[in-house]
Order: structure tokens, then C-alpha cells, then sequence
């Protein structure tokens, strides 16, 4: 009858909130109906994060194991996906740690030199420069420049996600920004 | 660099920084399904908090005696510490200064996150833990900004503390639950308890 519901509603918002009270009941269609349609966006967040493919993979597995397990939980005072990049955010940030921990990572900077030349495009040594000096930000600093400038998240979203206020995103960008200004201001452009 | 250049570079990154692959989402879920809807066996408390604990009354115990033979000084918060006591910062280092409020700081903290209630239940006490969460989120940030904050280690676990502190102050005292799993989980995932008391036997060091 609910599934019924959910197929003929017009609704979006609605939709989503029938498939949450489907898989909070642990209903498997609900739940991969949920999945598929945040998965892509979390597994992006990760590899943004992370960098490694595989880890990528694992942290969105962890993530929706996470979802799943405490969807009771989530009571919709914040829209679902807010609260499903929160924990991403959250899982994200531990596992860099522990990464950190166990070896010290070196900057991914080949990555940048797979991009092949383009006219008119960044100078390669310049993008491997500047993937160092993301790497090199602190996380909280990192992270909101990640989500922002390359994601696409706004202020209030990173904000519900790390559990800080909207300006502090704000903050924790401009500083990630001058950051970068400075790590990336002696390199010598070619006209 | 200017403003105008950073953005076409951080426009590029879109496209080129950690571009992420195809993700194979069918074989993610097929792991998540296996793991997530699976029967779950009962929870024990996390072990840290026991530790947690143990520490808290240690550093409590530390910060009394401190205060007993030390005079008033040693109460006071940091701002007003720094700005009340010129004469002691110019004959001693700004650091000692800095040291000492930072100890404080650690053991108040490891109070607090040993007085978190570990179920996911409301607890009596949970909107002063919030609004002490607050008062050290604060802290935190002036420390964050202080010479203390120069230090890298000490730096990594002021912003995981900062973090960490944050999710505590936006707890919801009648509906704690989801929250306190994560916080719970990012404590011990992070080892932030040990790191407290590393963190301060090191600033102990100092002080001799």
C-alpha cells in the first residue's frame, strides 16, 4: 500500500520521506531506492577526500552501513541528504586520520600529470602545485574548500555537514583560499 | 596570485583535481546490504570512557593541586590570564602562560567527554553539557589561534577537539542518540582520549 503510494506521488520531498519510513522498517527496496539516489554524490565526496579508489569505495560503503543502521533515528529536522553527507563528512575525516597514521601519504601528485595538455588550459606543474597545497591544509580547512570550490556544496550544507556554523564555512574557506594564494604565489606562469 | 586567477585555477580543479571515477555503486551496495541489514549483537560501552574516566579525575585531582598552591591566577580563563598578568608573562614566557591554561583546558574537556552519556538516552545533565561544550568550543578557538596552536600535534587535536566539541554543543537534549553515536564513534576512531593525555603529560614535561 506505502509502496503504491510512493509510485503514484507527484511529491519528491514526499517520496523520499515514504522511502525513509520503508527503510527504517528495514523494507531492502526502500533502502537501495535511497541509495542509488545518493550514492554517486557520497562516493564523489569520498574520493575528493581520500584520493584512492579503493578507500573511496569502503568509506561509502561505511557510510551507507551507517545510514541504514541508524535511519531510525533521523527524525527530518534537516532534509535527508544533509544528514546522509553529515555522517560522510564524519567517516570521511576518521578514515584520513587513521590513513595518516598508518603511512605517511605522499601528495598525489602524478594525478595531475594525467591530465593531458590542453591549450589554453592550466599549466600541469601549476595544477600538481596546487594538488599539493590542498593536501597540505588542514582537514576542517580542507575539507570546506573541497565541498565548496570543487563540490559545489553551499555554506549552510557544509555547515550542517561539519556541525559548524555557516560562517565558519565561510571563514574556513577564505582562510583555505589565502592559503593557497600564498602556497601557489611564487609559481612562475608562462604567458 | 590574485583572486580572479585562483578562481580559474580552482574552476580547472573541478575537472582535474581527484576527478572521481565511476563508481561501481551495484557492487558497493551489494557489501552495504550484506553488512547493514544483518542481525546486530548487542553494544558494549565504549572502553575509552572508562579511561576517559580514570583521566578526568587524574587531571581533575592535578588541576586542584595546582590551584591550592599556585593562587588565583591559575583559575582564571585564558583571555583574562593573559591580560591580568603582565608582570608574571614578562618575567616568566607567554607560553607558560598558554601551557598552563591549555592543561586546564584538556582536563575540563576529558570531563566532558566522560560525563557524555554513552547509551544514546537523554541524560539529566545533557543541556549543560552542551553549554559547557560551547564555553569550550571558544577556548578552543583562542587556543587554535594562540602560539600553542603553532604546534602541529598539538594542532590536530585542538581541530579534532574543535570538531568533536562542536557536535557536542549542537546536541539535542531530547534526542541525543544519532548524534552521540557519531561523536562517540569519532572519539574512539580518532584515539582523542589518548591524545588528551599525551597531549597533557607532554605540557607536564614543560613545566619542569
Amino acid at each position: 500500500m506505502l509502496r503504491a503510494a510512493i509510485a503514484t506521488s507527484p511529491d519528491g520531498a514526499d517520496d523520499e520521506r515514504s522511502l525513509i519510513a520503508l527503510a527504517a522498517i528495514g523494507d531492502r527496496a526502500a533502502s537501495r531506492a535511497l541509495y542509488d539516489k545518493h550514492a554517486a554524490r557520497v562516493h564523489r565526496l569520498a574520493y575528493r577526500v581520500c584520493g584512492d579508489p579503493d578507500l573511496a569505495e569502503d568509506l561509502t560503503q561505511e557510510v551507507f552501513v551507517k545510514v541504514f543502521r541508524s535511519l531510525g533515528q533521523f527524525r527530518g529536522e534537516s532534509a535527508f541528504s544533509t544528514w546522509v553527507h553529515r555522517i560522510a563528512v564524519t567517516v570521511s575525516l576518521n578514515a584520513m586520520r587513521k590513513v595518516k597514521r598508518l603511512r605517511e601519504r605522499e601528495a598525489d601528485l602524478d594525478e595531475a600529470h594525467q591530465h593531458e595538455f590542453e591549450p589554453d588550459a592550466i599549466d600541469p606543474d601549476l595544477r600538481a602545485r596546487l594538488a599539493a597545497a590542498i593536501e597540505a591544509l588542514p582537514d576542517s580547512v580542507r575539507i570546506a574548500l573541497v565541498m565548496h570550490a570543487i563540490e559545489g556544496y553551499t555554506h549552510a550544507e557544509i555547515g550542517q555537514a561539519l556541525g559548524i556554523a555557516e560562517g565558519t564555512s565561510k571563514a574556513k574557506v577564505f582562510d583555505a583560499r589565502a592559503r593557497l594564494r600564498k602556497a601557489l604565489g611564487d609559481f612562475q606562469e608562462e604567458q | 596570485m590574485d583572486d580572479k586567477r585562483l578562481d580559474e585555477i580552482l574552476s580547472d580543479a573541478v575537472r582535474t583535481y581527484r576527478s572521481p571515477p565511476d563508481a561501481p555503486l551495484d557492487a558497493i551496495w551489494s557489501r552495504v546490504e550484506a553488512e547493514a541489514f544483518e542481525v546486530q549483537p548487542a553494544k558494549r560501552a565504549p572502553g575509552w570512557r572508562v579511561f576517559a574516566g580514570a583521566i578526568a579525575a587524574t587531571l581533575l585531582f592535578g588541576v586542584l593541586i595546582g590551584r591550592a598552591t599556585a593562587g588565583h591566577d591559575v583559575a582564571s580563563p585564558l583571555a583574562a590570564t593573559v591580560s591580568r598578568t603582565p608582570a608574571r608573562l614578562a618575567s616568566n614566557s607567554t607560553g607558560d602562560a598558554y601551557q598552563q591554561q591549555t592543561q586546564e583546558f584538556l582536563g575540563r574537556t576529558a570531563v566532558l567527554l566522560a560525563a557524555l552519556p554513552s547509551n544514546g538516552r537523554p541524560g539529566t545533565n545533557d543541556e549543560k553539557l552542551t553549554q559547557q561544550a560551547r564555553q569550550l568550543l571558544g577556548t578552543t578557538r583562542l587556543l587554535l589561534d594562540s602560539p600553542v596552536g603553532h604546534e602541529q600535534r598539538m594542532r590536530d587535536l585542538l581541530e579534532d577537539l574543535e570538531l568533536v566539541l562542536a557536535q557536542v554543543a549542537r546536541l539535542q537534549p531530547q534526542r541525543p542518540g544519532e548524534a552521540l553515536t557519531l561523536i562517540n564513534e569519532a572519539l574512539e576512531e580518532r584515539d582523542v582520549v589518548p591524545r588528551i593525555r599525551s597531549a597533557v603529560a607532554d605540557l607536564s614535561i614543560g613545566d619542569h
